[in-house]
């Protein structure tokens, strides 16, 4: 079953309209709530007057901040800081050159001020949808209207605007990774010296279902419910409980089918705290659905990091070593440092740099908080090496590639430390890279280009190289039950936002315990079931809950042999287990899976009678070694009179490790290659740098991929095995997207090399190549 | 308020509802039908099409008052109510692997069972014409397009003969 491009079980429900999505959810009883958004990216509330709010029709409470404290709650950890990449024990980040690492609790509703345009100050709760949001247009607020900043670097600045008391210079924490001072020296002596400022654009999430939460409250027990899609119900209940100040014990949080992840779900929002604590404030269940304006104002965004890069070179294009400046915009609150650590830990990528530091600053702005974007700072790192490995290859008469094998760790070099700190344990890094130029017939290029320009075009290629590093939360678990009526229960802590996980991990049981993949049965997204597990995120379901399916269907095997040796009058040593069934060869006897599960249900289990159930049940917290790699390589032609690019043609060589379900794979591959082209060409959170306000609110004017953004696709799975997980999963759910903008960009430059060698505005859309090509001042800016 | 005469499915409902209320406001709310879904605020995303009177349409861009009297099909009931069969274009999008979230699914195969109702063009650009008004966040639109091909030559064997249209 491992390997075989199944189609997914799910989809019989989704094609025929019985998803369940939050939104399709409705409790009796229930109350809707909208919120208030702020016009302003920054302003002081001196007064709220909810007093026609509270008097319109329908309007059960008007709550504000202050309720939320006076009622003895407290703001949201996010836990910004995240697990390290290496010492999974430790944050990342342990120092800062300010002092501690800033950490502001997030109140659902700001007291003292608002900090981005968009965010919620007010919620009320009426008995329809109107009626709640037609009341928040009655609310009288008295805002002072304060200079706001949003760009990063903005913001570092001696006279910025100061958003939080506890961060003086808006900085959240700036430290200093690796040797810079040996770095700087190195680069100093160095026969080529390259230097260029990244600006790596901001994006909105755009997950297509608009986000949704339902809270209830049973007054009796004293207890809450959240239903609310999200990747991850386990990390929503610990960090919703701390907030409400009750144990974990007392929220369930239910997550249904959820329409997309891509990162910014698996942090807390304030709208889903805001529903339970309505509905113990009005006594009935509260329910609000995103309209998709509010998501382009409120859903955690993308990217937004700015990487200032020195990379010294030998005459032979050696990279003697790379000075970095990495300052990452954290928005308003501290929702997610991880595109830093992410990014940073990354950034030597697989290129063999004998001396590499990174000083990074953390920076709070009027905007909306970031979260990690699929690849989370890897594909801005693979960004970066890889376009500046271009311009020095330019500099020295270099052929791309050829730079390019000259600084490849070669895998006689596995396991390699990076400066950075990551281990890799396997990669054909050298053969991913030629077998993507063979396949993208790199060397005939020229004549294409010839073909191209003869009919008015200009024609570029680009190539990347990438690897990624397996981090995420590092918890996880599975329980295992085999039943007798022919099912094996699946109890997992990480749930499915897309990937098909009652697909694969389906394959997985199947081709372990020999069963039909349609007696797999996976639970998942109710904490009334789920107690321990991190979510999708950063490739790590099946490199984690593979690891554990293989756990236990390891002990339910073994457990089963125990009973089989009991049946059979003889010793688990004489039982061979396949195809389903435990037999002894010795007297021919054989007895199935689940016929043994019958056997635990009436007698118990051999060394444990009242234990009534073949289960098994395995954990993990720490790091599995496994880093995803490959090689793309990107064809593109710019029209001179529009600006527009068109992309020929794509080549992927990707390592995922050993592919469970190849059609899943290269479907994560597309999506992922996606958003990247997405990115690089028409996607950009547009804000007005002095003001703050959104200049992208819809899809009217945010630059959505569309059918035909993908150009023909070459898609290659490969593998070097690594031996750091039973399965030799790596991960494929960042593999399309993290070398995306690096390949584009590198072919983009290569179209519009004639016309000088400045860096590109991200994203280049058809106004920014044209006024590159014609040479016109004041392009359009992505903060 | 307004009274509102619908098939829906090939059922009769009738409901009386607020003027403004939207088609998909009707199905989703009063029909209890929520595999069509609502994504976007301005008719971009396409999650909430339908099929109306023999044309694929926003449901979020009509009032359910509009549509009075007119007969819907939404992805609950394109395949035969009776027995487990899929329509094509739903079973299609399930062997070429259209979807991911699922969330946009029920918007892109009812624009795709419009496109197929007549025999398609298969090109690349003709397929993304008839998917314009969809947006897809997960896939890439690879498999989707993929999709539509899948169906196109189950609905219409002819369309795999030489010369036939797929240029």
């Amino acid at each position: 079953m491992i390997g075989k491009p199944i189609p997914r079980v799910e989809d019989r429900r989704f094609v025929t309209g019985q998803g369940n999505y939050t939104d399709d959810i409705n409790i009796d009883g229930q109350a809707h709530a909208a919120f208030l958004r702020s016009p302003h990216a920054h302003a002081h509330l001196r007064s709220i007057d909810i007093t026609a709010a509270a008097e319109a029709p329908g309007v059960l409470a008007v709550l504000l901040g202050q309720d939320y404290l006076d009622a003895g709650f407290r703001g949201v950890d996010h836990i910004p800081n995240p697990a390290d990449a290496v010492i999974s024990s430790q944050p990342a980040f342990l120092t800062s050159t300010t002092g501690a690492v800033f950490n502001q609790r997030h109140i659902p509703l700001p007291i003292d001020k608002v900090r981005y345009v968009g965010e919620a100050i007010a919620m009320v709760i009426a008995e329809t949808p109107l009626q709640a949001r037609n009341a928040t247009e009655l609310i009288d607020v008295d805002y002072d209207v304060i200079d706001a900043v949003v760009h990063g670097a903005d913001a570092m600045q001696p006279q910025a605007p100061q958003l939080w008391d506890g961060a003086p210079g808006n900085l959240c924490f700036q430290t200093q990774i690796g040797d810079r001072e040996a770095a700087q020296k190195i680069i100093a002596d160095a026969f080529l010296v390259v230097r260029r400022e990244f600006h790596n654009s901001r994006l909105v999430n755009c997950q297509m279902e608009p986000r949704s939460a339902i809270g209830c409250y049973d007054a009796t027990a004293e207890t809450y419910t959240l239903i609310s899609g999200s990747q991850g119900a386990v990390r929503q209940k610990l960090c919703i409980a701390a907030a409400l100040n009750v144990p974990p014990a007392s929220l369930r949080v239910v997550c249904p089918d959820t329409g997309g992840g891509f990162g910014p779900r698996s942090f807390v929002y304030v709208e889903q705290i805001a529903v339970v604590w309505a509905a113990r404030h009005v006594r009935r269940p509260v329910k609000w659905t995103s309209d998709r304006s509010e998501a382009f104002l409120s859903d955690y965004q993308g990217r937004d990091q700015i990487i200032r890069s020195a990379i010294g070179f030998s005459k032979e294009g050696r990279i003697l070593a790379i000075d970095n400046e990495w300052i990452g915009n954290v928005g308003a609150h501290t929702v997610s440092y991880v595109p830093m650590s992410n990014g940073t830990r990354i950034m030597t990528t697989v290129y063999d740099v004998p001396v590499a530091a990174v000083h990074v600053s953390a920076v709070l702005t009027n905007t909306v908080p970031t979260a990690p974007y699929r690849g989370a700072g890897r594909p801005e790192a693979t960004h970066v090496i890889e376009r500046m490995l271009d311009l020095a290859a330019l500099e020295l008469r270099i052929e791309r590639a050829e730079l390019r094998r000259r600084n490849l760790v070669t895998r006689d070099k596995l396991p390699y430390r990076s400066p950075m700190g990551l281990t890799y344990d396997s990669g054909e890094f050298a053969r991913n890279m030629e077998r993507a130029l063979e396949l993208a017939d790199w060397n005939g290029f020229p004549a294409r280009r010839d073909l191209s320009s003869a009919n008015g075009r200009l024609r570029g290629i680009g190539m990347a190289n990438y690897i990624e590093s397996p981090v995420g939360a590092p918890r996880e678990r599975i329980e295992m039950t085999v039943l007798p009526e022919g099912v094996v229960d699946l109890v997992s802590g990480t749930q499915s936002t897309g990937q098909g996980h009652e697909t694969t991990f389906a394959q997985v049981v199947a081709q372990y315990l020999g069963v039909p993949m349609s007696a797999v049965r996976l639970r998942t997204g109710d904490t009334a079931f789920v107690s321990i597990g991190g979510g999708s995120h950063s490739d790590r379901t099946m490199r984690l809950g593979g690891m554990l399916l293989v756990d236990t269907s390891t002990q339910i095997i073994a457990h089963g042999k125990q009973i089989a040796a009991a049946l059979f009058h003889t010793t688990p040593e004489c039982i061979d287990f396949a195809e389903g069934k435990f037999s002894h060869s010795a007297s021919g006897q054989q007895v199935s899976l689940f016929d043994v599960a019958g056997h635990v249900a009436s007698d118990g289990m051999p060394d444990n009678p009242s234990m009534k159930k073949l289960f098994a049940e395995a954990e993990f917290n720490g790091r599995v070694p496994a880093h995803p790699t490959g090689a793309a390589i990107c064809e593109l032609e710019v029209d001179p009179d529009t600006g527009i690019v068109t992309l020929l043609n794509y080549t992927s060589v990707d390592d995922v490790g050993q592919p469970i379900n190849p059609l899943i794979v290269e479907g994560q591959v597309h999506g992922g290659l996606a958003q990247g082209i997405g990115q690089a060409l028409s996607e950009g959170c547009y804000l007005d740098r002095d003001s703050g306000q959104v200049l992208t609110g819809s899809y009217m004017d945010y630059g959505m991929p569309r059918a035909g953004s993908v150009p023909p696709l070459r898609v290659e799975l490969t593998e070097d095995p690594t031996s750091g997980n039973p399965l030799r999963v790596k991960g494929g759910g960042e593999s399309g997207i993290t070398p995306a903008t690096a390949t584009i960009f590198n072919a983009l430059a290569d179209a519009l090399r004639p016309f000088g060698n400045d860096e590109l505005a991200m994203p280049a859309t058809p106004v920014v190549v044209w006024e590159f090509i014609h040479r016109k001042q004041g392009s359009a800016h992505v903060i | 308020m307004i009274e509102v005469q619908l098939q829906v499915n090939g059922a009769g409902v009738q409901y009386t509802v607020p003027d403004h209320t939207l088609l998909v406001e009707f199905l989703r709310q009063n029909c209890r039908l929520t595999g069509t879904h609502v994504g976007c605020d301005t008719s971009q995303c396409g999650a909430c099409t339908v099929n109306l009177d023999g044309v694929a349409v926003k449901s979020c861009t009509i009032l359910a008052a509009q549509a009075s009297g007119g007969s819907v099909v939404t992805v609950e009931g394109l395949a035969a109510p009776e027995g487990k069969t899929l329509h094509p274009v739903q079973n299609a999008f399930v062997q070429c692997h259209g979807l991911q979230c699922g969330f946009c699914t029920p918007g892109m195969i009812m624009a795709v069972d419009f496109y197929l109702r007549k025999p398609p063009s298969l090109s690349e650009a003709s397929i993304c014409h008839a998917l314009e008004g969809n947006i897809c966040r997960c896939t890439g639109y690879v498999n989707i397009i993929e999709s539509v091909r899948h169906a196109a030559r189950e609905m219409y064997p002819e369309l795999d003969a030489p010369g036939s249209g797929k240029s």
